[in-house]
């Protein structure tokens, strides 16, 4: 990759504007501004490290757009946002043969004249040539700009870090404290860029450092001093409404953090499910299909008070879990048929399958994914190697599956929102060249990857923490060991926090990729408890499935009120979520009693079981599959709506089945039912429910007017079709 | 990289002159543009588009931008030829669109700094770079957005697939994602998909199952609310394109003469579907995305010529008898004026032919080519340097073109639209500009 990946800009777009107003305000600025902070500075020496990068940064020079890119900008190149500041300083002092400086007259330094515009600059003026930063990079020049600083900067204090408005148009000061190896401290809230990130909910006013809530909701404001990055949390109540003393439903730790949000944002919680919606729910989650009609009528005719954990309980010990979330585990590991290698997959897939019927922890699992070796046609999580082609794309797969991080965005520079260095990445990655990816998965005790800013092979590290001996064949040990230690940061967070969206529609964290501190939980303290909570458990999927299921949280109504319609990541209402298309398809079939071949595997085979992923299949194409090429996380390639009515409607996905010789339509007509108990029997097993009172009428008004056997077989035909082709039906609700 | 733009918002520049006068926003500023009654304005409103997108990244040096005197390693394996513009040269790749380069225009200067596939079509096709806060709506899209919809064509078509990692519409709504016909239009049965009843079945039916599913809707609806009112938009849609015989036959190459079908390339992909695009437009649909996959030649650069001995259907003579013959025919049919036909790709190659004879990809330079639509008849805009390796006049960024665009679509570039969380988004950057040398 050439450059940057885009993704700063955004933000950078934000910084500039930031930038302009604030030039303007600088002009304005009054003397005695000007002098106060210069002489604050005076009284000690100019620091290259701790007075001038903050500068680049605060001015916007070591952004991406300019010369933080990672070709740097008209042959000058300050590392993104300050991350390397000796690297700066060699660009500053040493590059150009030293003309971007000049001690003798120090304003007539490149560094000065650029900025300023005195001399032709390709990002314009930054600041004025009377201006505080000029005075203070002119002293430090004057000075014999040096290199050396009696102080370490170890980070920032970020006040208040959340802060609750109670409307819209309040306002809170900012304050950033930076502190230093000596235990020194100093107000930087001056040099602090902060940035809203979406600029309709938060509005920023640069020259007091404050922020104005501008939308009901909760957002984010990001607070940048060097390489510091701190999420600022604002939060506007959602609605004005007094709530009711809602009953205390459940002393579950997870109920007691969804209700203190709600009531922080004064939401009024939607009430809870019927047992059939309890089932379907809990059906589709645990085993991707939908209830029978015989466990649906055995469900509602238990007596048991403890009957929902029951439930959970015989799910979690049925095939159908261990198939479906095989499947789940399948499509976030990506396994997929590699070049034409059924056995492969199959063995891969079989593996996890064991994994999941012995419930084995997840940090087992994830160890011997880690380490695996030998034959990929043998062993199966040695086909974990066999995903990727190369250690980088390793090293980044491994990262957003384990630790819900993009390190990728290190390969380049260091992560601009982020602790992610390149060193971090390429380290990570050297551990990963030890390895031949192939068939056969071994030692390659020869393997690197070169370092893009030293241009040497770079040192095998785990990411944020130590360096790995280069000639320790076994770092992959090391990497899975730290990984899967129980105070490890991101393991289990990652991996509840994926949980925790299947079963309730949403991440805490969402992406569910992309962990960082500038992209905080919905529910931070509920994360935190849910992933010590797993670890507790031995890091039991099982577990953790279970204690969701039975919060009052996860039994909640997807029908929002009134009260919380404007909710859509609290958890006030369940969050209606379609079908994947694989459990979509599954459902399709069951419900038509006509089953898809796909491609040479025996008839019946459900679509989640499927080894390869992109088997020819229009329906799955339609209903919009991952193909596990790349992650799923993502929905870009999914078919056009036009496209997928038109097939619905002219297509052979429903069409092929309805009234084929033996499908469901077919043997009750052929049984002599008549048409209401037809449709009754239909809204049993497509929709786990039977027909209200309003429907029932619908229905039969339609009914009454069928005259012969093939208008009432069409009528059925077109029922079918259209309760297939219902949101109820296809939506997790 | 000093060629390209200021890294800052300073320049803002967001209407330009179209044959006279201001192009305006659609939508809420569609009244004040009736008030002032102008043919010319309505011509610009009524503009429509047709996208080639090389997917992959054709070569500049092999199409658009040849460098004759430019050492071998660079020139590479392929000669240029002279154009119908006096001086102006292309490589031999091109001999059909040679002879038309009076009626076309080149920008041999086009720079981005994005040289990933993805990446790159994102920035090409919508005129911002990719940020994982947004996904932005290609042109196509916005354009579906803001022009009332007419007819029961989908206002936004991709032939034969919309790739590239991009879903369409981005942020907007589902609606305005480019429906893709499907298929492969080089085969002489070529269909459209799923447009013809299912057998047994007839409009009666169809019209009733939608009732049916509309009051199964209507019936989950009614539970929650924070459900919508619209009815199922998309249904309709597919519907009524089911129960039009006139729409559907839009679809139909069949209808077009032998002749037409060869003059386009029988056997080509791009040629069929350009041809389909031109079926599209014709009947009212605005913007058409042709995709046409294949370009990444990172080996062998002579294959965008030649496949084998004799071959006539390789990449770039395919592409060549294809845009030749679409401008060419639109301007017999009179409709050049009102199509904009742009074609591009995601970046260019690297000036260097690599060790297995191909090039890599090189965003820091390259080309794309522009007719009708309001465009030059026969101008070059911008070059790139000697080497082909970064742009030396007239610098052109991905933002620069959507802006250029969507000024001859009459698309205000600073109309803000608004993503589901409802901040305002601009059509395209502020920090672009659109390029009124390309404009005549």
């Amino acid at each position: 990759m050439a450059d940057l990946p885009g993704h700063t800009t955004e933000f950078q777009n934000v910084t500039m504007r930031n930038l302009l107003s604030n030039s303007k305000v600088l002009k304005l600025a009054t003397l005695c501004l000007l002098l106060s902070s210069a002489t604050a500075i005076a009284q000690r020496d100019i620091e290259f490290h701790n007075d001038i990068v903050p500068l680049f940064t605060r001015f916007g020079c070591n952004a991406g757009a300019c010369h933080g890119a990672a070709v740097g900008r008209g042959d000058f190149k300050l590392s993104l946002f300050g991350s390397d500041p000796d690297s700066d300083y060699d660009s500053v002092v040493r590059h150009l043969r030293g003309r971007r400086i000049n001690i003798a007259t120090p304003e007539e330094s490149l560094l000065l004249l650029k900025p300023t515009e005195q001399v032709a600059h390709g990002g314009g003026t930054r600041f004025d040539i009377d201006s505080d930063p000029v005075s203070l990079i002119a002293e430090w020049i004057r000075n014999g700009a040096l290199h050396t600083t009696s102080r370490q900067f170890t980070g920032i204090l970020v006040t208040p870090t959340t802060y609750h408005a109670k409307t819209v148009g309040d306002t809170t000061a900012v304050k950033v404290t930076a502190t230093y190896s000596d235990g020194s401290k100093r107000d930087v809230t001056s040099s602090t860029v902060l940035i809203a990130e979406d600029n309709t909910g938060v509005e920023i006013h640069h020259e007091s450092a404050t922020i104005e809530a501008k939308r009901r909701g909760r957002h984010i404001v990001i607070a940048r001093y060097l390489t510091e990055v701190h999420p600022i949390e604002v939060i506007v109540p959602l609605t004005d409404a007094r709530l009711r003393r809602s009953k205390s439903i459940s002393s579950n730790f997870i109920d007691e953090q969804i209700q203190s949000r709600l009531k922080q944002l004064r939401l009024q919680a939607s009430p809870q499910i019927s047992d059939e919606l309890y089932l379907r729910r809990a059906t589709l989650d645990l085993t991707g299909r939908l209830p029978t009609a015989e466990s649906l009528s055995q469900f509602v005719a238990d007596d048991a008070t403890d009957k929902r954990a029951l439930l959970i309980q015989s799910l979690l010990e049925s095939d159908g879990y261990v198939e479906y979330w095989t499947f789940k585990l399948a499509k976030l590991l990506r396994l997929r048929t590699q070049q034409h290698d059924q056995e492969g997959a199959s063995v891969y897939n079989e593996w996890i399958s064991e994994q999941l019927r012995n419930d084995a922890g997840y940090d087992e699992i994830s160890r011997s994914l880690l380490v695996a070796e030998g034959d990929a046609h043998s062993n199966g999580p040695a086909n974990f190697w066999r995903t990727t082609r190369t250690a980088r794309d390793q090293a980044e797969l491994a990262s957003e599956i384990f630790m819900g991080s993009r390190l990728r965005c290190a390969n380049c520079h260091n992560h601009p929102l982020d602790r992610w260095t390149q060193d971090d990445y390429h380290g990570l990655a050297a551990i990963f060249a030890k390895v031949e990816q192939g068939v056969i998965v071994q030692t390659k005790p020869n393997g690197r990857v070169i370092h893009p800013k030293y241009l040497e092979p770079a040192q095998p590290k785990v990411p944020g923490a130590q360096f790995v001996d280069d000639s320790d064949s076994n770092a992959r040990m090391q990497f899975a060991q730290w990984l899967t230690d129980p105070n490890n940061p991101y393991f289990s967070k990652a991996i509840v926090n994926r949980i925790w969206k299947q079963l309730m529609g949403k991440g805490l964290v969402e992406p569910v990729d992309d962990f960082r501190s500038t992209n905080p939980a919905t529910h931070p303290v509920l994360l935190d408890l849910l992933a010590k909570d797993f670890v507790d458990s031995g890091f039991s999927i099982k577990h953790t499935i279970t204690r969701i299921t039975e919060s009052a949280a996860y039994a909640r109504s997807a029908d929002a009120i009134e009260a919380n319609k404007f909710d859509d990541k609290y958890y006030s209402h369940a969050i209606k979520m379609p079908l994947e298309a694989e459990v979509l398809a599954d459902a399709i079939a069951d419900v038509t009693g006509i089953h898809e071949q796909y491609g040479e595997q025996p008839v019946g085979t459900r679509a989640i079981s499927l080894l390869d992923p992109a088997v020819p299949s229009r329906t799955l194409q339609v209903l919009g599959r991952c193909d596990r090429s790349d992650s799923c996380e993502s929905t870009a390639d999914a078919i056009d709506g036009l496209s997928q009515k038109l097939h619905q409607f002219n297509g052979a996905m429903i069409n092929d089945r309805i009234s084929a010789p033996n499908s469901r339509l077919t043997q009750y007509i052929l049984a002599g039912k008549p048409a209401l108990e037809i449709i009754e029997a239909f809204y049993q097993v497509g929709l786990s429910r039977s027909m209200n009172d309003i429907e029932r009428s619908y229905w039969k008004k339609l009914t009454v007017d069928l005259d012969t056997k093939v208008d009432t077989e069409h009528f059925l035909e077109d029922f079918v079709w259209s309760l297939l082709s219902s949101k109820e039906f296809g939506t997790k609700h | 990289m000093n060629q390209s733009p200021k890294c800052t918002a300073m320049a803002r520049r967001d209407f330009i002159r179209v044959g006279g006068l201001t192009a305006l926003g659609v939508g809420p500023t569609a009244k004040m543009a009736a008030q002032t009654n102008n043919q010319q304005f309505k011509a610009v409103t009524e503009r429509a588009c047709i996208l080639i997108g090389l997917a992959g990244g054709p070569s500049h040096i092999e199409t658009f931008d040849p460098k004759p005197n430019a050492p071998v390693e660079v020139r590479g394996p392929m000669a240029s030829i002279a154009t119908a513009l006096p001086g102006v040269r292309l490589c031999e790749t091109l001999p059909a669109t040679a002879k038309i380069m009076d009626r076309i225009s080149i920008v041999r200067s086009v720079t981005s700094p994005l040289g990933e596939h993805n990446f790159g079509t994102h920035y090409m096709m919508t005129g911002y770079k990719p940020t994982p806060v947004l996904e932005y709506p290609a042109f196509g899209s916005t354009l579906a957005a803001v022009r009332p919809p007419e007819g029961v064509l989908p206002q936004h078509i991709a032939v034969p697939n919309f790739v590239g990692g991009v879903s369409g519409n981005g942020y907007l709504p589902s609606r305005t994602k480019p429906f893709g016909v499907g298929g492969d239009p080089r085969r002489p049965e070529f269909k459209v998909r799923d447009l013809d009843f299912y057998q047994g079945l007839d409009l009666a039916r169809l019209g009733r199952r939608k009732q049916m599913l509309n009051a199964f809707d209507q019936f989950e609806r009614e539970q929650d609310a924070a459900s919508t009112e619209s009815k199922n938009s998309e249904l309709e849609r597919a519907f009524n394109l089911i129960a039009s015989k006139d729409a559907k036959a839009a679809f139909e190459l069949s209808a077009e003469s032998i002749e037409t079908r060869q003059r386009y390339g029988m056997g080509d992909a791009i040629g069929q579907s350009c041809l389909l695009a031109r079926r599209l437009v014709e009947n009212g649909v605005p913007f058409v995305t042709v995709n046409n996959s294949g370009w990444d030649t990172h080996q062998n650069i002579v294959q965008l010529k030649e496949r084998f001995p004799g071959d006539q259907n390789a990449k770039a003579l395919a592409f060549d008898r294809a845009f030749s013959a679409l401008v060419t025919d639109l301007d017999e049919r009179g409709m050049l004026d009102s199509t904009l036909v742009i074609a591009m790709g995601e970046f260019g190659r690297t000036p260097k032919i690599n060790v297995n004879g191909g090039r890599d990809h090189w965003p820091n330079v390259f080309s794309v080519a522009l007719a009708g639509g309001g465009i030059k008849r026969g101008y070059i805009h911008g070059s790139s340097d000697t080497l082909a390796e970064y742009p030396a006049e007239d610098a052109m960024t991905p933002a620069d073109l959507a802006t250029t665009i969507y000024s001859l679509l009459g698309v205000n570039p600073s109309h803000e639209l608004h993503p589901n969380d409802g901040r305002p988004v601009r059509v395209a950057p502020d920090t672009a500009h659109a390029i009124d040398a390309l404009i005549s």
